[in-house]
């Protein structure tokens, strides 16, 4: 499994040391025993214990030590007289050092064991885990990053990471730089192009090595590829902006006769008015201030035609939702605009309580006013057969809370049964008898993406009062 | 000239909430004479009090708050009415038109046909008064008639000869006469076949009577 770890790159090594450790004792052996040097020969002992300890576990390498000890005595014995003199110093001296060298040995053979443990556990976790120093050279690579991102270690150490990679930050690279020695921790999304060319979104944590005096020496970066969970929660995105499209699209449809009005009524304005200064200049009865009122009324037609064409577009166009600081009002006045004629169609107002001074919302636009179409649109279906008080919807906005924005539209319909008002925002629950059961769905899920909440509840008084709560754009000092 | 001086003793009222349209509108009928009054809504056309001339109404068949076609069934007076409609539908032309309108223009409409329509709505308004200031003056002369006279003025109009109509009524041939010669007078009126018109318009009838 580890055939690519340093320590066993050569299979027949362990063995081959054994064989040259055990004949690197016997000469030491020989040349203590049988020459008459009156030097600490044995200390040369301390070789076959590093030596071992280098290869072999830690109780054969206690094996080693003793049996060189051994050795050392059995020497001395051979060839002194048991009596203190220098050779029997020169024997101690040579058996501490050995005693002390498998000490020193064995403890830094457990401090290796240890980091190669926590190397094999780091290869064991499918997270992809590599370090690398400030310069964004990789100096570990696990096997977890071999298999994302298909470079093998030996291809990766030394690249530098955000070349090998083509790294994507979602935030400027400083920044992400600056929290990094900030805090000592950083966490984010980051794409990276993978060896066979794929990418890959990743979930990243950084955090940052210290040496002792606390200077930065490099990042240990761990990453989960999420690209799947990414994949399916973009798909369902994409879903849900299609079906609000779809919603639009057939709403729309629905309003032709609201939208035919608001553009005919400029296009009515410019043709009389046209008509009426020919007929004039004809005559010759034309003043001048007066033609300049009427081509500059024309004007003003025109382009309001032009705007109503571009509210229609924008509002059938399949767009990705644009986020933006949005005034409230601004959303429920253009809404109410395209439902004037549906308004007067269903003998139905308006009455609109709007606070002036709100803080502007983050959203978008196109959006926020599809849920203001549908659920003005819905009040008015609940009054459709309300013959004996006025057909009146209430729009409020206000603030409830420091970071948002309170908006309510009142029917004065026939009002939903207690036990339906949760369930009214359910995809396919309608209590229209020719309801999709969409409007009030779609109408949840764009609420839910702007970070807002949306319920139904009923009036004392008769009808349903829809609250919708949208979040404030952060301004400069918030 | 003609045109122009007739024009200037009849009204277009125009009722529509798009001031763009009621601006383009009084400028459109000025350019050709037409006096205009412009309102925002029904109820404000109401509450305004309008000079006795022939006039007509231009008006949105979708009101605001209340549908022009409404609005037109509660019109205690008959004054022509010409529609306007963004996105004209078929059910609402037919109760424009069975109602009364003189026109249904679809928005926009081309300007000779909404003056053309004005045109023949105020005409037909003309008319109209032309017609009840006739019966007026007629109702007028008829009040000055004595109940004797009345009956006689009847049986007259119905046919019948002065001696059945004395025979009728008990009296002498000759006071039928004299009767007779007094309604005539009375009425303005040149023959008996004129005065019979008059019977006609006036709704007297022998049955009515007594």
């Amino acid at each position: 499994m580890n055939s690519k770890s340093p320590s066993s790159a050569l299979p027949g090594v362990p063995g081959l040391v054994a064989v040259f450790t055990g004949l690197f004792a016997i000469a030491v052996f020989i040349i203590d025993t049988v020459t008459p040097l009156d030097i600490a020969v044995a200390v040369l002992y301390v070789v076959v214990v590093l030596l071992a300890a280098q290869y072999f576990s830690r109780r054969n390498v206690l094996i080693v030590a003793l049996g060189c000890m051994a050795l050392t005595l059995l020497s001395y014995a051979l060839t002194h007289e048991p009596e203190i003199d220098e050779a029997a110093g020169r024997c101690l001296v040579s058996i501490a050092a050995i005693g002390a060298t498998t000490f020193l040995a064995l403890k830094n053979q457990s401090a290796n064991v240890v980091l190669s443990e926590q190397a094999r556990l780091l290869d064991l976790t499918h997270d992809t885990v590599f370090v690398r120093d400030m310069n964004d050279v990789i100096t570990y690579w696990n096997s977890g990053a071999e298999q994302l991102y298909g470079w093998s270690r030996y291809d990766a150490i030394g690249r530098v990471t955000r070349q090998l990679l083509k790294t994507v930050f979602p935030t400027p690279l400083q920044e992400i730089t600056a929290e990094l020695l900030r805090t000592g921790r950083w966490e984010g999304e980051l794409v990276h192009t993978k060896r066979d060319g794929n990418t890959v979104t990743v979930s990243s944590r950084w955090s940052l090595r210290q040496d002792e005096r606390g200077q930065p020496i490099g990042t240990l970066e761990t990453n989960n590829d999420i690209t799947e969970g990414k994949r399916s929660q973009d798909a369902l995105d994409r879903a849900q902006t299609e079906l609000a499209h779809i919603n639009r699209v057939v709403t729309l449809g629905e309003l032709t006769a609201s939208i035919a009005h608001e553009v005919n009524q400029p296009l009515t304005g410019i043709v009389t008015s046209s008509g009426a200064c020919l007929r004039l200049l004809d005559h010759g009865s034309l003043d001048l201030t007066e033609l300049r009122e009427a081509l500059q009324s024309i004007i003003n037609d025109a382009m309001r035609a032009s705007e109503v064409v571009q509210r229609i577009r924008a509002l059938s166009k399949k767009t990705d939702p644009q986020k933006a600081a949005l005034d409230v009002s601004d959303i429920i006045s253009d809404a109410i605009r395209l439902l004037q004629r549906e308004l007067s169609d269903h003998h139905a107002s308006v009455h609109l309580e709007l606070t002036p001074t709100l803080p502007q919302v983050i959203g978008d636009r196109i959006q926020l006013q599809q849920v203001m179409i549908n659920l003005v649109m819905n009040g008015l279906e609940a009054m459709a057969d309300v013959i004996e008080r006025p057909r009146r919807i209430v729009i409020r906005s206000s603030q409830t809370e420091p970071d948002r924005v309170l908006v309510e539209i009142q029917d004065a319909g026939r009002g939903v049964e207690p036990q339906n008002l949760d369930r009214l925002f359910n995809a396919f629950f309608s209590t229209k008898p020719n309801g999709m059961g969409m409007g009030l769905s779609i109408c949840r899920s764009i609420v839910q993406a702007h970070g807002g909440k949306i319920w139904a509840s009923s009036n004392p008084d008769g009808g349903t009062t829809f609250r919708l709560t949208l979040l404030c754009a952060v301004d400069a000092h918030g | 000239m003609t045109m122009a001086t007739e024009h200037q003793k009849s009204l277009v009222l125009v009722i529509d909430d798009d001031p763009s349209v009621r601006n383009g509108l009084t400028l459109l009928f000025r350019s050709v004479g037409f006096e205009t009054r412009a309102f925002g809504s029904a109820q404000e056309f109401l509450q305004s009090t309008l000079p006795d001339v022939p006039s007509c109404l231009v008006l949105d068949v979708r009101l605001p708050g209340q549908s022009g076609l409404d609005f037109q069934a509660e019109l205690v007076t008959r004054i022509p009415i010409i529609f306007m409609t963004g996105h004209g539908d078929i059910p609402m032309t037919v109760r424009a038109m069975k109602g009364g309108a003189v026109d249904f223009l679809a928005k926009p409409f081309r300007d000779q046909d909404m003056l053309d329509a004005v045109a023949t709505a105020i005409e037909r308004d003309r008319k109209r008064r032309a017609s009840e200031k006739i019966l007026s003056d007629l109702r007028a002369l008829f009040e000055t008639l004595s109940p004797r006279e009345c009956e006689v003025m009847a049986l007259v109009s119905s046919g019948l000869m002065n001696k059945q109509i004395a025979a009728e009524l008990n009296l002498a041939e000759i006071t039928v006469k004299i009767h007779r010669g007094r309604i005539m007078k009375k009425m303005h009126a040149r023959s008996v076949a004129d005065l019979v018109k008059m019977a006609e318009a006036l709704g007297v009838r022998r049955t009515n009577q007594k």
